[in-house]
């Protein structure tokens, strides 16, 4: 079968230290992922997390102004430094055509907990916008508490690790349905799509090449011949990434 | 047709069986493995076109009371998929001695032997595993070990050692000395009993299959997944996906683990 396939783990920009094979700009990415055959994809800027979250939203902005097949996702600090959330936050994230939204607590040196967020969590569950967590800044302990506190936000968790993290993830899926899991790294997993489709369905898993770090061909391949109906596959591949975008209320 | 193109198709290869020289069995303390039983796994190998797995059992590796034994039940059920690496625990010399007694009784079951030490906590230079060292130079045996970058037990200058020292062993760099990449290659150049293993390497960053191939050959990289945990399709992906020649992928794919086990 012919997948068509909706992209929600890429960055684009040169890193301070190169990993994996770089893709400078939005131009580059396009080409990419003509390459592979995705149609769309939610982007970030690397500058985003190891430069500086302000500055990095604002390349994306540039970046991705005139490319309809990118969405973007910005990065977020502690309201209370008024650094990146600041007053019209929502109107600038539609502007910029900005549908998520990710932390890295673990590299910009901040608690992800209520104290901190609370008030914009409320915000960001009313609009349905989605949090992209990398689960190599936070810990699942920190994740567990976070939707203790929010059960109603929605969380793509990604870069999940290489170690199997089923002990740590069916527990969320199955108390929380706003938790969705990306596939770069559980696709590594042998059953990682196959075994989560079969207790939790496929609406709760996400797409990604998790490009330019990783081949995007290991995520494709794994998805097209998973043991799994070719409905479960287009769901994952593309409609439910589609279906988070569309439900965003900016 | 390509390979990548019909792999994309038809989700295995007609004239390209894969040989995966880095496996494992059953389940373990530290992950969930939904399917690691071997009449699972030899479903999921036929699928993908698996012919050969050569595995050292989890419960070998973490459990002197079970020791070797299980390797060898999981052969013999499924002869025509399966071979074994004799595992090694250097914290139980006794055992060793009858390990190295059930490989001479079992030739058809064992290739070679899997070390373990970052885990087992003894470098593989450790006078404990003289004996298998010995014993595999002397048959010309395949060692699989599992090597990491900053490792004192594994790490490349230990494996630089025993490479000086076991020069009719064929050494398997199980994950490729992790993280060290350039100094895996060197070894594998300097040596022509080193190889490569890309288990837990093509997931960690896109070039890094181009990098091996440009510098160490292709003719010196194994195909290993740690399979159960990892899934075929995925790395099978990786090797598609790196910018190397058909020639190269049938090389890491069956050609050079044909040669290896042929001398055997």
């Amino acid at each position: 079968m012919k997948l068509k396939f909706f992209d929600a783990n890429v960055y684009i920009g040169q890193p301070t230290i190169p990993k994996g094979k770089p893709i400078k700009n939005a131009n580059e990415l396009i080409k990419e992922m003509d390459k592979y055959i995705i149609e769309k994809s939610l982007v970030w800027h690397i500058a985003q997390r190891d430069v500086s979250p302000e500055e990095g939203n604002e390349l994306l902005n540039k970046e991705i102004s005139d490319k309809k097949r990118l969405f973007g996702c910005w990065t977020i600090l502690p309201p209370q430094t008024e650094e990146v959330i600041r007053q019209n936050f929502f109107e600038q994230m539609k502007k910029n055509r900005i549908y998520a939204l990710r932390i890295f607590p673990k590299s910009h040196n901040f608690i992800l907990d209520k104290i901190v967020f609370k008030d914009f969590f409320i915000q960001l569950i009313e609009k349905n916008i989605p949090v992209i967590i990398d689960t190599q800044q936070i810990s699942y302990e920190s994740i567990y508490t976070l939707l203790k506190d929010f059960p109603d936000l929605e969380c793509i968790l990604c870069d999940i690790g290489i170690w199997s993290v089923n002990r740590y993830i069916w527990p969320l899926l199955e108390k929380f349905q706003g938790i969705f899991i990306e596939t770069s790294l559980l696709a590594l997993e042998d059953g990682g799509i196959e075994e989560t489709v079969k207790r939790f369905g496929s609406d709760r898993i996400i797409f990604g090449t998790g490009l330019p770090e990783r081949y995007p061909e290991a995520s494709i391949v794994s998805l097209l011949h998973a043991d799994i109906s070719d409905e479960d596959k287009e769901k994952i591949a593309y409609k439910n990434m589609e279906k988070i975008i569309l439900q965003v209320k900016l | 047709m390509r390979l990548k193109e019909e792999f994309y198709q038809n989700g295995k290869f007609s004239d390209c069986p894969i040989y995966d020289l880095h496996g494992h069995m059953g389940s373990f303390y530290g992950a969930h493995f939904p399917r690691n039983s071997p009449e699972q796994m030899v479903k999921i190998m036929e699928k993908f076109g698996v012919k050969l797995l050569v595995f050292c059992h989890h419960f070998t590796l973490f459990s002197p009371d079970i020791g070797n034994s299980v390797n060898i039940e999981s052969v013999k059920k499924f002869p025509d998929k399966f071979r074994a690496y004799c595992g090694i625990n250097p914290h139980y010399p006794e055992n060793i001695k009858k390990d190295l007694e059930d490989f001479e009784q079992n030739k058809d079951i064992f290739v070679g032997f899997k070390f373990l030490a970052d885990y087992h906590r003894v470098p593989i230079t450790d006078e404990r595993y003289k004996p298998a060292w010995e014993f595999a130079d002397k048959k010309n045996l395949l060692v699989l070990m599992h090597t990491w970058g900053g490792s004192p037990s594994d790490g490349p200058q230990q494996v630089r050692k025993c490479a000086e020292k076991y020069k009719n062993v064929k050494i398997l760099m199980g994950h490729s000395c992790h993280g060290e990449w350039d100094k895996a290659i060197k070894l594998s150049q300097d040596f022509p009993n080193v190889y490569l293993d890309l288990c837990a390497v093509p997931d960690e960053e896109r070039g890094i299959i181009e990098k091996f191939v440009m510098e160490a050959g292709s003719e010196k990289i194994i195909f290993g997944t740690d399979f159960p945990w990892f899934n075929y399709a995925y790395y099978i992906g990786t090797v598609l996906g790196a910018e190397i020649s058909e020639e190269d992928r049938k090389n890491i794919f069956f050609k050079n683990a044909q040669r290896l086990l042929k001398k055997i």
